[in-house]
C-alpha cells in the first residue's frame, strides 16, 4: 500500500555551535522549553499533519536519541505500517560509509522509501523550533504541480546574507538561489524544509551520487541541479515561529521566548497543535513556602525553595532555599544549592551547582554572553562561573572564564 | 527482585468502599479518584504490582467504571500491555455462569472464577484502591512463603479515622482490625469503635491461587459475598492466617475529610518522600506542557502538576493538571481537580472542585477546615 508523502528527518548533525551541550549529544536531543527535546517539534508536527511514517537519519552520538525515540510511542508513531524509524548508516554487501552529507544521507535510505511507495517526500531538519502544517506545505506543492518546493520565511533584509535565499517570481517560482550572499537578491530564506516528488528526489539522488565532486548536500548540490535543469521550484512562505536554535545565544533566546507567546508566538499551550515529549513519570512539583517564582515555567518532580524568575526549569530541578535563578535554562535533574545565584545562562541536566557559587550575570553593555554548564559537571561551593564561560569539567574552587 | 513474583497474579477491586465518598464517586469509582496532583488513586497500587514484576493483573469492575476505563486503557503506562497476561478489565458480565452486579469481594471472585482456574500462576495477590501506598509485594510475598502461611493480610499500625468512628451506621462493614498472636491473626473485629492504635487491615492479601478457587466455589455455592467476613473469618482456627505488618507509608481514604488531609499532608515534603521515593508511581499521559508562573503569581506551599497558567495567588493548596488562575484570583487551602479554571478576582478557600469546574469572575466561595465545600465535575460557580 503507497503512502502519500513520508518524512525523513536529519538528526545527524553534530551541533559544534553548542559546545558543552552537544558533547555527549546529538542537537536533536538537545532538552527544550520545559519538557522537551528539539526532535519532539518535527515529530510532533508530522503527527499533527497526519503523516505517520518518518525516518530519522542519525549519525553522530545517537545512543541517547535513539532510546529517547524508542518505538515512537509517545508521538503516536508506533504504527504497524510505517511508524519511526531510526536510520543510522550501516554495513551493505559492498562496503559501508558514514552518511557523506545531508543528500548522501537520503541516497543511502532510498530502498527504506521504496518500502512505502511514496508520491511525495519530505525533508525535515532536526535543528528547528517550529510548528508547521505539512499537509498545507503539500497542498501547496500541489498546486503548483511543483516537482520541488521549499518552505521559506521572510527575514530583515539586513539579516539576509546569513541565509540560503530563494529568489521568486510572482507565482512563487523559484527562478534562483543564493547561498549566503554578500548582496540579497532576495529575503526569502530557506528553512530547510524541502517537499519532493520522489521520482524526482531519486532521479537527483542518483545522479549526484555519481558525481565524485559533489558535497553531497541539499543545499550545495541538489538544489543547484534542480535550478540548472529548469525544475518546477517553488517557495512556500511561512509566517509563523521559526528560529534555528543551532547556538547557545539562539537556543537561550527561544527558550526565553516560551515565557512571553504573546509576542514571540510560540505558544506551547496551543490545544490543536500539541507538541508531543516522552514522559518523565515524576511527581506534581512542589513550591515551598518562603519560594518566589515569578515569570517562570516548572514542571514534573521540581522541588523550589528559593527564587525563580524569568527561568525555564525542567524535570527534577531542585532550588534550595536562597538560591536565586534568573532569566536562566536549568535542564533535568540539576541541583542548585542553598545561596548560589544563577543567572543569564543555560545548566544542562544532572549539574550540581554548589552553595554559594555564582554562574553567569545579568548582561551589561560589553557582555552580553550566556555561560554554560554541561551535563553531570559538578561546581563546587563558592565557585564563580563568568559571563560567558563555557564549561564541561568539574570545577572544585575559584573563578573560570 | 525474587523469581517467583512472576509467578503471581493481581486482582484489583476498584469499587471497593465507594459508598465512603459518596461525591467523589458520583462520576467515577473509588480507584479513578484524584490524588496528589496527577494521579488517579489505583496508580499506587498497579504501579506497586507492576515493580514486582506481576505482569497478569484483573481490575474487577462492578459499576460507574467509564472513568477507570478511559485511564487505564491498554494499560501501556503501567507497561501492562504484555503478550501473557497483561491487563484485564473484568465488568460484571464478564464470565457466562455467573454474571451481573456482584455484592462484596466474594462476589467479585465469582465472577472471575473461570478465569482464576485457566490461569498458571501459583500466587494471587488482591488489594482494594481505598488506600494508598507505594508497596512492595515483594516483600510481603517473601513473607508469606517465609511463613509458611495459607493466606497472608497485610495491616498497619494506626489510629482508625474519625470518620469511620463517627459512622453511625452498622449496615456495611466498612474496615477490620486485628489482634495478632506472634504473627498470626487470631480474630477479626468489624467496625470497631476503639481508640488508639489498631491494627488496621489494609486489605492486601496473598493467597495461592488453588486455595482461593476452593475458597471462593464454596463461599458461592453457600451465597456468601464477603471476603473477609464470610470466607476468612470462619477459617481463622482451620487456616494459618499470617498478618503482614506495613510500615511505609499509608494514605487511607475514608471519606471526604481524610481525602482532603490525606493530599494536604503531601504538602510536607517528608510525607512526600516517604510516599514516593521507593518506586515511581506511572499514571496516564496527558502530554500537557509545563506549567506556566506568569507575571502576578504568588505562590506559597504548592504542589502543582503540568499543564497550569498561574496569574494569581496560591497558598497551600494541591492543584491538578491543565488548571487556569486568573489574575488576581485568591486560592488558598483548596483541592482543584483537572482543568478547573478560576477566573479572575475569584477567591476561594477550604475548596475541592472535580474536574471542569469553573469559579466565575470576583466570586467567593469558603468552606472550613472540617468541612471543605465540594463542587462537582462541570459545574459553574
Amino acid at each position: 500500500m503507497a503512502k502519500e508523502m513520508i518524512a525523513m528527518l536529519l538528526a545527524g548533525g553534530q551541533g559544534s555551535r553548542l559546545y558543552a551541550l552537544t558533547d555527549k549529544l546529538a542537537k536533536p536531543a538537545v532538552p527544550f522549553g520545559g519538557k522537551y527535546r528539539i526532535i519532539d517539534f518535527p515529530l510532533s508536527n508530522c503527527v499533527n499533519s497526519g503523516i505517520d511514517t518518518v525516518g530519522i537519519l542519525t549519525q553522530y552520538q545517537p545512543l541517547e536519541l535513539n532510546e529517547y525515540i524508542g518505538n515512537g510511542q509517545p508521538w503516536d508513531l508506533d504504527r504497524l505500517y510505517g511508524g519511526v524509524h531510526v536510520l543510522p548508516p550501516y554495513q551493505k554487501a559492498h562496503g559501508s560509509d558514514w552518511y557523506k552529507g545531508t543528500a548522501n544521507a537520503i541516497y543511502q535510505n532510498i530502498s527504506f522509501i521504496e518500502r512505502y511507495d511514496p508520491k511525495y517526500v519530505v525533508i525535515l531538519s532536526g535543528d528547528q523550533i517550529c510548528k508547521q502544517d505539512y499537509s498545507d506545505f503539500l497542498e501547496f506543492h500541489k498546486e503548483k504541480n511543483a516537482e520541488f518546493s521549499v518552505a521559506v520565511m521572510e527575514v530583515p533584509w539586513e539579516e539576509a546574507p546569513r541565509f540560503g535565499l530563494m529568489v521568486a517570481d510572482e507565482n512563487d517560482k523559484i527562478t534562483e538561489f543564493q547561498e549566503k550572499p554578500k548582496n540579497p537578491k532576495s529575503n526569502l530564506a530557506s528553512m530547510g524544509i524541502y517537499i519532493f516528488n520522489w521520482d524526482i528526489l531519486k532521479q537527483y539522488l542518483e545522479e549526484d551520487e555519481a558525481d565524485p565532486n559533489s558535497e553531497n548536500d541539499f543545499g550545495n548540490n541538489i538544489i543547484p541541479n534542480l535550478l540548472r535543469d529548469n525544475r518546477q521550484m517553488y517557495a512556500y512562505r511561512f509566517s509563523g515561529y521559526w528560529k534555528d536554535v543551532g547556538t547557545i545565544s539562539s537556543l537561550w533566546e527561544a527558550n526565553m521566548e516560551v515565557l512571553d507567546p504573546e509576542h514571540s508566538g510560540i505558544d506551547l499551550f496551543d490545544e490543536d497543535w500539541k507538541i508531543y515529549s516522552r514522559n518523565t513519570g515524576m511527581t506534581g512539583h512542589k513550591i515551598n513556602a518562603g519560594a518566589v517564582v515569578e515569570n517562570a515555567m516548572i514542571t514534573d518532580g521540581c522541588r523550589i525553595k528559593g527564587t525563580v524568575k524569568h527561568s525555564i526549569l525542567f524535570g527534577g530541578v531542585k532550588v534550595e532555599a536562597g538560591a536565586v535563578v534568573e532569566d536562566a535554562v536549568v535542564m533535568g535533574g540539576t541541583t542548585i544549592k542553598a545561596g548560589a545565584v544563577v543567572k543569564h545562562c543555560i545548566v544542562a541536566e544532572n549539574v550540581t551547582i554548589g552553595e554559594n557559587a555564582v554562574v553567569g550575570a545579568m548582561p551589561t553593555e560589553e557582555e552580553k554572553g550566556v555561560a554554560t554548564i554541561g551535563s553531570g559537571v559538578t561546581i563546587g561551593d563558592g565557585v564563580v562561573v563568568g559571563p560567558s564561560a563555557m564549561v564541561r569539567e568539574n570545577v572544585e574552587g575559584g573563578e573560570v572564564g | 527482585m525474587i523469581k517467583s513474583s512472576t509467578d503471581v497474579i493481581g486482582i484489583i477491586f476498584p469499587n471497593s468502599y465507594d459508598d465512603l465518598v459518596p461525591e467523589l464517586v458520583s462520576v467515577r469509582l473509588m480507584a479513578s479518584i484524584p490524588f496528589a496532583s496527577r494521579y488517579r488513586i489505583i496508580d499506587f497500587i498497579l504501579s506497586s504490582m507492576t515493580h514486582a514484576g506481576i505482569d497478569n493483573i484483573s481490575v474487577v469492575v462492578n459499576k460507574n467504571y467509564h472513568s477507570l476505563m478511559d485511564h487505564l486503557g491498554a494499560g501501556r503506562e503501567w507497561d501492562l500491555v504484555r503478550k501473557n497476561g497483561g491487563l484485564h478489565i473484568f465488568p460484571p458480565f464478564a464470565e457466562k455462569q455467573v454474571g451481573g452486579p456482584y455484592v462484596g469481594r466474594a462476589g467479585a471472585l465469582a465472577n472471575l472464577l473461570g478465569f482464576l482456574k485457566s490461569q498458571k500462576e501459583k500466587y494471587v495477590v488482591m488489594s482494594d484502591t481505598n488506600v494508598v501506598v507505594n508497596f512492595d509485594f515483594n516483600a510481603m510475598l517473601r513473607a508469606h512463603m517465609d511463613s509458611g502461611a495459607d493466606l497472608t493480610i497485610a495491616y498497619n499500625e494506626q489510629e482508625l479515622p474519625k470518620e469511620l468512628l463517627d459512622y453511625q451506621t452498622n449496615d456495611r462493614i466498612f474496615y477490620y482490625t486485628f489482634d495478632i498472636e506472634q504473627g498470626r491473626i487470631r480474630k477479626v473485629s468489624i467496625n470497631p469503635k476503639t481508640a488508639g492504635v489498631q491494627n488496621t487491615s489494609m486489605n492486601i492479601f496473598v493467597i495461592e491461587r488453588e486455595l482461593l478457587i476452593e475458597l471462593v466455589s464454596n463461599a458461592y455455592m453457600e451465597g456468601r459475598s464477603f471476603f473477609m467476613r464470610d470466607v476468612i473469618m470462619p477459617q481463622l482456627g482451620k487456616l494459618n492466617i499470617q498478618a503482614y505488618k506495613y510500615t511505609g507509608y499509608v494514605a487511607r481514604i475514608s471519606g471526604m475529610k481524610s481525602y482532603f488531609e490525606e493530599n494536604m499532608k503531601l504538602l510536607d515534603d517528608y510525607n512526600l518522600d516517604a510516599l514516593f521515593s521507593a518506586a515511581p508511581i506511572y499514571t496516564k499521559i496527558r502530554g500537557d506542557n509545563p506549567t506556566h508562573y506568569k507575571d502576578g503569581a504568588k505562590v506559597q506551599n504548592v504542589m502543582m502538576a503540568d499543564g497550569c497558567v498561574i496569574e494569581g495567588e496560591v497558598e497551600n493548596s494541591v492543584i491538578f493538571r491543565g488548571v487556569k488562575v486568573g489574575k488576581g484570583a485568591r486560592i488558598k487551602n483548596c483541592i482543584l481537580m483537572q482543568d478547573t479554571v478560576v477566573e479572575a478576582g475569584a477567591s476561594v478557600e477550604y475548596l475541592i472542585t472535580d474536574k471542569n469546574v469553573t469559579i466565575s469572575a470576583g466570586k467567593e466561595m469558603k468552606g472550613t477546615d472540617t468541612f471543605p465545600v465540594y463542587i462537582e465535575k462541570y459545574k459553574t460557580v
